[in-house]
């Protein structure tokens, strides 16, 4: 009645694999979990290199002004007018970001075209709490997007074939503009930062599937490029991100008006 | 036959039944499971059925745990480690001294110069902004909205021939300025209009080409053969079904054609 020897080895053997398996996976997510957590403060480690910004903290030392909150607002101000003159040289269109007074302007050439006011924003913690010198460093110049992932569609042609002769010519109808399609987008910059606008409007099942499905995917494509990283033994890239929930419509209208290759401009208080 | 049920009766819970509290008790529980145990591994068929799908659930259940942490878990535990806030001060007594008050002078000297110049975009005269996505217009004076309304723009479609010509039917974005103002405008219908009916294209100059009184009483030009002018479609004022001129409604035309001039600003976005 018994079992046989042979199958007892090979039962144990199983169970082994399976705990060497599991306890592989519990390594693997201590090294996960550690690089992950080291890819941030690489990324801080980056900017304050690129913006020379110990330098600056030396003379702060010296220099009380470099931390008196008056002084910082203005040069933030200065900053920030200073990269939206740049961007108003050009005659395309751009996106301004205010998170102290929490509006997105669309401009073209300095002139205002669109206004809105975002409800709610998240950002990384380096954006919100980050040295101040290093936010200016930042805002001092326009971000340029050089990469998009969507919903929707930029340019939402139909193609339509010319008919061959007048009996085969139908009128345009009336386009349906009852349809609503969820509106979530991520504008990557060149420098990696990652500007994630969301539609405000998610009581509807099919806009919260949407933004579940979009959210999925970003997250998937994240932990691919995080696990290519890992594999290598790199530090995985991290990417600064600010995220702003907006009216559907308002939504739509920046991502149709900004050009593919636009520029950002960011205000932080 | 009382008697008997009643000798059962007494008989039962000493002899056949063990205690009811003991059933939950540590040891009879193991001594439950070792049992069961012994009794499926005498079925060896079962017993392996039983094992595989404890694997096979295990597996799929680390596996899956692992997903859920590097998808969810991770990316939140990046955001983990602390950023120091840089100190920011408001010190009485710096504010009191000569050299920084001289730097806060010049700072907001430089930031009101920059205002100025960047205010000194938004023209005080005439201009208009025109929202393709929602297809409306607002028509500003001396930088106050003065009218606002519906209009039509490009309806984003790809005409397309068997011999691979192509047009895409879109309104133009950015800055342009009214080049042109035309009152009574003929309508000199383009190679497309014909290809789009199916029609045979006729010469440059073909009498088949002008048409009267399509275009509303007035036209303005911005360039590069796109019109803001009226409409004979009403019933399609705001949505986006022209073929990249801008579509205005006879009163609104009118107004907007007494209040811009040559030279005034366009904005389309």
């Amino acid at each position: 009645m018994n079992m046989e020897p042979e199958t007892e080895k090979k039962i144990s053997g199983r169970i082994i694999a399976m705990i060497s398996v599991a306890l592989f996976l519990i390594l693997f997510i201590i090294y996960y979990s550690a690089m992950m957590m080291m890819s941030p403060v690489k990324k801080y480690a980056e900017i304050r290199n690129e913006f020379g910004i110990d330098s600056t903290e030396k003379s702060r030392e010296d220099n009380p002004v470099f931390s008196d909150s008056t002084y910082l607002r203005l040069l933030k101000e200065k900053a920030f007018l200073q990269s939206r003159m740049i961007m108003a040289e050009t005659d395309s269109i751009y996106l301004t970001l205010n998170l102290g007074d929490s509006t997105a302007h669309l401009e073209i050439s300095g002139v205002s075209v669109h206004k809105v006011k975002f409800s709610e924003m998240e950002a990384s913690k380096i954006f919100i709490k980050g040295d101040e010198n290093l936010i200016l460093s930042l805002m001092s110049k326009p971000f340029t997007i050089a990469n998009d992932w969507a919903t929707i569609k930029k340019e939402p042609v139909m193609i339509k074939m010319a008919p061959k002769d007048t009996s085969e010519y139908k009128p345009d109808i009336m386009p349906d503009t009852s349809v609503t399609e969820p509106v979530n987008y991520i504008l990557e910059m060149t420098d990696g930062t990652r500007i994630y606008i969301c539609q405000q409007e998610n009581e509807k099942s099919d806009d919260r599937k949407s933004r579940s499905q979009f959210d999925f995917q970003y997250r998937l494509r994240e932990a691919k490029s995080s696990m290519r990283s890992i594999f290598r033994f790199k530090v995985p890239e991290y990417h600064l991100f600010i995220k702003i929930y907006l009216p559907r419509s308002d939504a739509k209208i920046i991502y149709r008006a900004i050009p593919k290759y636009g520029q950002v401009g960011l205000y932080r208080e | 036959m009382e008697d008997d049920v009643l000798k059962e009766d007494v008989t039962l819970p000493s002899e056949n039944k063990e205690p009811e509290e003991d059933i939950f008790t540590p040891e009879s529980l193991l001594k439950l499971i070792k049992s069961s145990y012994d009794r499926l591994r005498q079925n060896t068929k079962l017993f392996r059925l039983v094992q595989a799908i404890g694997i096979a659930a295990s597996s799929l259940g680390l596996l899956l745990l692992t997903g859920y942490f590097i998808l969810f878990i991770a990316p939140a535990v990046k955001e983990l480690p602390g950023v120091r806030k840089s100190e920011i001060t408001n010190n009485d007594e710096l504010k009191k001294d000569p050299a920084y008050k001289k730097q806060i002078s010049q700072l907001t000297k430089d930031i009101q110069r920059l205002s100025r110049k960047y205010n000194s975009f938004t023209s005080g005269q005439s201009y208009i902004v025109i929202n393709t996505t929602e297809n409306r217009f607002f028509l500003y004076r001396n930088k106050k909205l003065v009218r606002e309304g519906f209009c039509s723009s490009g309806s984003y479609t790809m005409l397309q021939t068997e011999g691979d010509r192509k047009w895409i039917f879109k309104t133009p974005k950015g800055k342009y300025w009214i080049q042109g103002k035309i009152t009574h405008p003929v309508w000199r219908r383009p190679d497309w209009a014909f290809v789009e009916e199916g029609l045979p294209i006729p010469p440059k100059e073909h009498p088949s080409r002008y048409e009267y009184g399509v275009l509303g009483d007035y036209a303005m030009s911005i360039g590069d053969g796109y019109l803001i002018h009226g409409t004979i479609y009403k019933r399609f004022l705001g949505m986006p079904v022209t073929h990249g001129c801008v579509r205005l409604a006879d009163e609104d035309l009118e107004a907007i054609y007494n209040t811009l001039s040559i030279g005034s600003k366009v904005y389309i976005f």
